[in-house]
């Protein structure tokens, strides 16, 4: 049997292979020990030299042929064969691994913490009881002060008779127990629950978070702070936020703003989320009031900051249009889960 | 406070469309919050803030800024008092101020022979869109003038005042009054509390409330007005003290200019006699304890730059003091520029230099102020260790499979007695009786997690259990202090599981925790050295609680709930809580670790199981295995323990590793050391199975 009679008999008989059995069986009958290829070699051992040389060549090329057709049949031949083995139902659900969810409010903390620690802000932390000192006069909030009625106090017993305990209204309390403590140059934020004494709906609860921030050095201006809410607003919202300023009037701060959010979600045509007015409030601000760098134990006219204090839940509401922000202290896992 | 749109444009040579009115002055004074058609006119309702309430309550007020913003000429009312001259007010009325400080200034006018009626339609039109109702012409022009002017008004009747003698005093203990709000209700007043009166009795609350004695009827025929200043704070806490806030009182809190009461008594009584005719008497009586003049605030150019950060020229700035109608001028010494301006005695929010920043930063405009990031010094940004933890825990546990909740800090006297909590932070002036107490720890807010979530829980393929964590601050008294303290804790409830699986999965949570910590030598402790706290008494269950202590520290509660309190609140299942001092488990965190390499040699195991009385506990005969094993005892783990009630019989399955870091052990050597410890463990009376 020439070469050439070989390789088409191969060829016939692989066209008909189309299962491993055979496969395997034709493997043997030309690639096994007593197979054709074999035979073929022994048959050439007779010839002339120049023959056997050529011969053998040949023979070699097309056992190498074989052995790549087979090793390509038997490729074919396991994707074939996965029709045939028995099926995952894929559409069953998974096995259950328990998942637990971290609260909006700690992810979007986290959010804004990175970002203004990027900024060189420091983090602090302060109480949830606080004095009315630290609360309001420290702040140029005076007792039977119009400006109290602005923040709706809920008044802790103090223990030792004294009527000076609240649940802080705010967190800028900590502007002056930071300073107090530290010297400028200083940046600060300092995120925290805070109490408001009101009835409660949709858009308010008595209970909330803030992030306060503050920032103390020779030369702060109010471009100084335009720019670091730009750049914070850009970062949490992409770089398509904008804000804008408005006038209004904090005791603690003077000049006094504040930051309004273009609406992110109907690019100022008006929605819901912004009232219709294409504009989300969403922080209170201005220039530190010099009375309480003052109460900090500074020298007047010695430092300029600014503050400001972003309604936490607005910005977790935005981003997630949260309808009602008694959800979050709800604990009702059905809201939860979906974070 | 609303305002008419009409009235604002009597004031004004022009003046912009209500929405585009309402949007200028939202970004350069005040929010208006709502702009509404009102018949032929609009109302705008305008968010004073504090500062600006002394001379923005008032629609010249408004007018005065809206001039200013939009650049047009301010008109103010004009007219020419028609005095009669043969009759003197000093001839019917007489004043005497017996609290100077509280009244610093008393002034009166009298206005005869008038006709009580209706009023014009162009007055009450101009009164109902502010919201308040018409009641006759001459109450009506009071509150005209009132809301023209901002100086509160009342017009009492002549002839209903003994002497026309009026006293300004403080009020009787105890003494009454009926005053002339809706419910006419007899107020009963304290010494704080000042009143206008006559010789025989108080006719109004100062500053508050006029009284029913004195007011003006259908067949009143002589007036007195009455335009005063009283002091603010204590009208605040009159207003308080009686729960009745006025139209006048409020404008009394915030101090309205002192010189205002004189021209709005001239203009109410030019309007009096237009309106309702009559002779207008001579003069005023004018009872003032105190001048106040204009002042001089002062304010340095490189300061208005610095702090607005903007440049800025001295004309632009003086531009600004023009429109505003402050009168101002440049003072240069050495190189600096100083301007000082003249403040009004209305603008008593102007004192400072900041105050003045302000003003030109609010007519500079702030969108035109362009941002530019601050030029400073590099700090290092630093974050509270506490929150560095804070973080870490909360994603362990959600890695644990435990949702993170924010419940709220308050509790109900309810809850107060169902738990029988003590030693409370109170709240002075709770909004509702959810809010009588602080809470003081976070289980009692988990446990309404579970009757808020129960409903939802079952039906759902996987959900059997709930899994939540707080990390929260709890309040109580302690002694003459109110201490604070930062909680950690969680909670595991499973429906239809067997007694102990949540508590052992609680217990898992918390050492797997404490272990990534870094936390060494924690170990749980049943034996509670004078029983359990009184905020835990009735929460958790004696026998099936531990303390969790760090070597010798005690830091918080591990514990399945009172079966009692679940009975009560028809919760069925099981459920575990842990409550732990945050601050106690930073102070302990030590999170450096060295490599310990692996034995290069293989090690033996065994298994062993040993049955004993039902009261032996695992941590007893692990001692016993690990002293008789020795060093070459490398690990021991319980993985079975199986109670049988019925004969008051446990048995505990360990399985042994036998390990040496020097040589390969041998059976024979691991099989002395199991007898030893089998050995050991019969001494004990404990039964070996085999």
């Amino acid at each position: 049997m020439d070469i050439n009679e070989l390789k088409n008999k191969f060829q016939e008989l692989m066209e008909k292979v189309s299962d491993k059995k055979t496969l395997a069986d034709l493997e043997l009958k030309f690639l096994g020990r007593r197979g054709e290829i074999n035979d073929l070699l022994k048959k050439i051992k007779d010839l002339a030299a120049e023959e056997k040389i050529a011969g053998g060549k040949l023979i070699n090329d097309l056992k190498k042929e074989i052995e790549q057709k087979i090793i390509i049949k038997k490729k074919d031949l396991l994707v074939a064969g996965q029709d045939l083995i028995k099926r995952i139902d894929v559409t069953a659900p998974g096995s259950r691994v328990v998942s637990g969810h971290l609260h909006p409010r700690t992810q979007v903390l986290r959010k804004i913490e990175e970002i203004f620690i990027s900024l060189g802000f420091s983090v602090i932390e302060g109480p949830e009881v606080e004095t009315q000192w630290y609360n309001f006069e420290a702040l140029n909030i005076p007792k039977d002060h119009p400006a109290r009625d602005m923040q709706d106090t809920f008044y802790v017993k103090n223990p030792a008779g004294q009527e000076d305990l609240v649940l802080r209204t705010h967190t800028s309390p900590n502007q002056v127990r930071f300073m107090e403590k530290n010297n400028p140059p200083l940046r600060i934020i300092v995120p925290g629950k805070v109490f408001r004494n009101e009835a409660t709906d949709a858009t308010h609860d008595f209970q909330f978070y803030q992030v306060e921030g503050l920032m103390v050095d020779k030369h702060i201006s109010v471009a100084n702070f335009k720019a670091v809410m730009e750049e914070f607003f850009k970062r949490l919202y992409g770089p398509g936020a904008k804000i804008r300023l408005r006038p209004s009037y904090f005791p603690f701060t003077e000049p006094s703003f504040e930051v309004d959010l273009f609406c992110v979600f109907c690019q100022g045509k008006g929605c819901r989320l912004c009232s219709n007015t294409g504009w989300i409030e969403i922080a209170g601000a201005g220039m530190v009031n010099q009375f309480v760098f003052e109460s900090a134990g500074y020298v007047r006219n010695e430092w300029q900051g600014f503050a400001f204090g972003i309604g936490f839940e607005r910005i977790v509401m935005a981003k997630h249009k949260i309808s009602d922000i008694r959800l979050f202290s709800s604990g009702d896992m059905r809201f939860l889960k979906q974070f | 406070m609303k305002f008419s749109y009409n009235w604002l444009k009597d004031y004004l040579e022009k003046i912009p469309e209500p929405q585009q009115l309402a949007d200028v002055l939202t970004m350069r004074i005040f929010e208006v919050e709502e702009v509404k058609k009102a018949g032929d006119d609009f109302l705008l309702d305008i968010k004073i803030l504090p500062n600006r309430a002394v001379d923005c309550m008032s629609h010249l007020g408004i007018a005065r800024e809206i001039a200013a913003i939009t650049k047009t000429k301010f008109k103010e009312p004009i007219g020419q008092i028609n005095e009669s001259h043969d009759k003197k007010t000093s001839d019917y009325l007489a004043v005497e101020v017996k609290e100077k400080k509280l009244c610093p200034r008393y002034s009166g006018r009298v206005v005869l022979n008038i006709k009580v009626g209706e009023s014009p339609e162009w007055l009450k039109n101009k009164l109902e869109t502010c919201g308040l109702r018409p009641i006759n012409n001459i109450v009506d022009i009071t509150n005209f003038v009132m809301l023209e002017t901002g100086q509160p008004l009342h017009a009492f009747d002549l002839d209903k005042i003994s002497d026309g003698k009026i006293i300004v005093r403080r009020a009787k203990k105890g003494e009454k009054i009926i005053t002339l709000d809706e419910g006419r209700a007899e107020r009963e007043l304290n010494d704080n509390i000042l009143v206008i009166a006559d010789k025989a009795k108080p006719i109004a609350i100062a500053g508050i409330k006029g009284g029913r004695g004195t007011e003006i009827e259908t067949n009143t025929k002589n007036i007195i007005i009455e335009a005063a200043n009283f002091e603010a704070v204590n009208i605040r806490k009159s207003s308080k003290a009686l729960n009745l806030r006025t139209d006048a009182s409020i404008r009394f809190e915030n101090r309205p200019d002192i010189n205002l009461t004189l021209p709005a008594l001239e203009r109410c009584a030019m309007l009096v006699k237009e309106i309702a005719g009559g002779e207008i008497a001579e003069g005023a009586v004018d009872v003032a304890a105190t001048a106040v003049k204009p002042w001089n605030v002062g304010v340095e150019h490189d300061y208005i730059e610095s702090l607005l950060g903007v440049k800025l020229a001295s004309g632009d700035i003086m531009d600004i003091f023009e429109i505003l109608a402050l009168p101002a001028e440049i003072i240069k010494k050495d190189k600096s520029i100083f301007y000082e301006i003249l403040a009004p005695t209305r603008r008593s929010d102007l004192q400072t230099a900041e105050d003045l920043i302000e003003e030109i930063g609010r007519f500079y405009g702030y969108e035109n102020i362009k941002p530019v990031l601050p030029n400073c010094l590099l700090i290092p940004a630093l974050k509270d260790e506490q929150l560095i933890y804070v973080d870490k825990i909360k994603s362990m546990m959600q890695g644990f499979g435990y949702s993170e909740v924010y419940n709220y800090s308050f509790i109900s006297e309810d809850d107060k007695e169902f738990y029988g909590l003590a030693d409370l932070a109170e709240v002075l002036n709770p909004y509702s009786r959810d809010q009588k107490y602080l809470r003081p720890n976070l289980a009692v807010g988990f446990i309404k997690n579970i009757q808020e979530n129960k409903p939802y829980l079952a039906g759902s393929r996987f959900v059997n259990a709930l899994r939540l964590f707080e990390i929260g601050d709890v309040f109580f008294e302690g002694g003459d202090k109110i201490v604070e303290t930062r909680k950690f804790g969680g909670l595991l409830f499973m429906e239809n599981k067997k007694s102990g699986e949540a508590f052992y999965e609680l217990k898992g949570v918390v050492e797997t925790l404490f272990d990534k910590l870094g936390l060494s030598d924690v170990w749980e402790d049943d034996y509670i050295q004078g029983g359990l706290p009184i905020n835990f008494k009735n929460i958790l269950q004696i026998g099936k609680v531990s303390q969790i202590k760090i070597g010798d520290k005690a830091i918080g509660w591990l514990g399945k709930i009172n079966e009692d309190i679940l009975e009560r609140l028809e919760i069925k299942g099981r459920v575990a809580i842990f409550e732990i001092n945050f601050t106690d488990i930073i102070s302990f965190i030590n999170e450096e670790r060295e490599y310990e390499p692996p034995s290069k040699f293989p090690a033996i195991t065994r298994d062993l199981a040993v049955l004993s009385s039902e009261d032996t506990k695992v941590e007893n005969i692990l001692n016993v295995i690990e002293g008789a094993g020795g060093g070459l005892l490398d690990d021991v783990n319980i993985f079975d323990i199986y109670e049988n009630d019925k004969e008051d019989i446990k048995s505990f399955a360990f399985h042994l590793v036998f390990q040496s870091y020097e040589k390969n052990l041998t059976d024979s050597e691991v099989n002395k050391l199991m007898e030893k410890i089998i050995k050991a463990i019969e001494d004990e009376g404990w039964e070996v199975k085999k």
